[in-house]
């Protein structure tokens, strides 16, 4: 058995890659060395075997297909540009949305008179309520001015004004009692009224939530239209 | 077909253009990835994968041999496939004797589906080498598939297999030294025309 030197310029030989010095000094050799030519032509049936080998046709076509290499169909120039409308309006109608549906729950039906969203009916039903907590006080005071008018040494005056004040007291203390039904009376649907008020003046006007949800869904709606139109191109 | 206008094309994007190399490639792809696996679904597969990855990165084509580089593609794609196989071993379909050995025995070369005295022949020479050929380690497997039976020069197969010129001729020896005494094992099998003694000429 040759080593494996030898062997290996023997196949090279087999493939013309030895150069012309090389393959001259080779055959020279080959000539001489019987088992040298032996190998050679083992080496040289080997191969010729496996170049008789048939080559087999492919038992289906390979081609590819868009899918299979992940090609998309080329999509118009203003695409980005309903996608990026789309997004968007997407993004503030749920936004608005969300803000308007959570406005009762916070604090800007009372922040909203400062600024003037339908303030008026929030107001008044402040006021209303502090009206008789207002006039109590007053009228728990008369009757200790009342009694202390006689152990005062006062002039006229304080007398005159005792007076005037003994002369109010009892419509004080009348007035409450015909203008408790009469401020029930106005306070209820006063009370109720407001409510609705803010409800409906909402942070984000109604008009401005439903054009967002419209361009999304028209935006979304060309979108499809291109991408059905350029897949059809496509195929 | 004008190769470097359809690999331009195919560079763009263009797939028909791809779909035309590919026509004009498959049975070599898939005759190495046959040879280099010694299954036919799996060459399937490997050759399916080694087109798919050939056209995403064709741009990495820069000129040469383009059979070299799509090979090289395939060679990939069956290491892989062989990879796979070490990972997950399978069990092999060869018949077993009743004492559940595998038989190695030239009887289990021949189809018996085969009728035609030459069609059998050639059939068993097929099966004889593809036998050896999966005896030999991968890396001289893929020399031997890329040089003797698609006939690349020694260039095309280190670009093919990325491997020097230097460890081609190599390994290209080793590896028909290898398959010779393999095929000796096989001689009494293989038609007269096909035996070693009888090649002489080059």
């Amino acid at each position: 058995m040759k080593n494996f030197r030898e062997i290996e310029h023997l196949s090279a030989y087999l493939d013309g890659q030895l150069n012309q010095a090389e393959s001259a000094r080779l055959e020279s050799r080959i000539k001489s060395d019987p088992e040298l030519n032996s190998v050679l032509s083992d080496l040289r049936a080997t191969r010729s075997l496996l170049r008789k080998l048939p080559a087999r046709k492919a038992p289906r076509n390979f081609t590819l297909t868009r899918k299979m290499v992940g090609l998309k169909p080329p999509l118009p120039r203003t695409y980005p540009l309903f996608r990026l409308a789309t997004t968007f309006a997407a993004v503030l109608f749920l936004l608005s949305f969300s803000v308007n549906a959570l406005s009762p729950y916070f604090s800007f039906g009372a922040a909203a008179p400062a600024f003037g969203y339908g303030g008026g009916g929030g107001g008044d039903a402040t006021a209303m309520e502090e009206a008789p907590a207002a006039e109590e006080p007053m009228m728990e005071m008369a009757p200790a001015e009342v009694m202390e008018t006689p152990a005062s040494d006062s002039g006229s005056e304080a007398t005159e004004e005792s007076m005037r004040n003994m002369e109010a007291t009892p419509e004080a203390e009348i007035a409450p009692k015909d203008a408790q039904p009469e401020a029930t009376a106005e306070s209820q649907p006063q009370e109720l009224q407001p409510q609705p008020e803010v409800q409906n003046e909402a942070p984000v006007p109604t008009l401005w939530v439903i054009a967002f949800l419209v361009i999304g869904v028209l935006s979304a709606l060309v979108m499809w239209f291109m991408r059905q139109s350029a897949a059809s191109k496509w195929r | 077909m004008d190769e470097t206008a359809l690999i331009t094309s195919a560079q763009s994007g263009d797939l028909d253009a791809f779909n035309t190399l590919i026509l004009h490639y498959q049975d070599s792809v898939f005759n190495t990835a046959l040879r280099i696996l010694g299954d036919e679904d799996q060459a399937q597969d490997a050759a399916q994968e080694a087109f798919i990855s050939a056209f995403k990165s064709i741009t990495s084509f820069r000129g040469g041999s383009f059979k070299a580089w799509i090979l090289r593609t395939v060679t990939n794609a069956c290491y892989d496939e062989l990879r796979r196989q070490k990972r997950r071993p399978t069990t092999p379909l060869e018949p077993e004797t009743s004492d559940g050995e595998e038989m190695d025995s030239p009887k289990w070369l021949a189809d018996s589906s085969m009728t035609p005295d030459q069609k059998a022949e050639a059939d068993e020479l097929e099966h004889a080498i593809q036998h050896c050929l999966d005896a030999l380690p991968t890396e001289f497997r893929t020399v031997v598939v890329l040089a003797d039976i698609q006939g690349m020069d020694y260039t095309e197969v280190a670009t093919a297999s990325r491997v020097p010129l230097g460890t081609i001729k190599s390994r290209l020896a080793r590896a028909r030294l290898r398959l010779r005494e393999c095929l000796r094992s096989f001689e009494e099998l293989l038609p007269a025309s096909f035996r070693l003694e009888s090649e002489s000429t080059r």
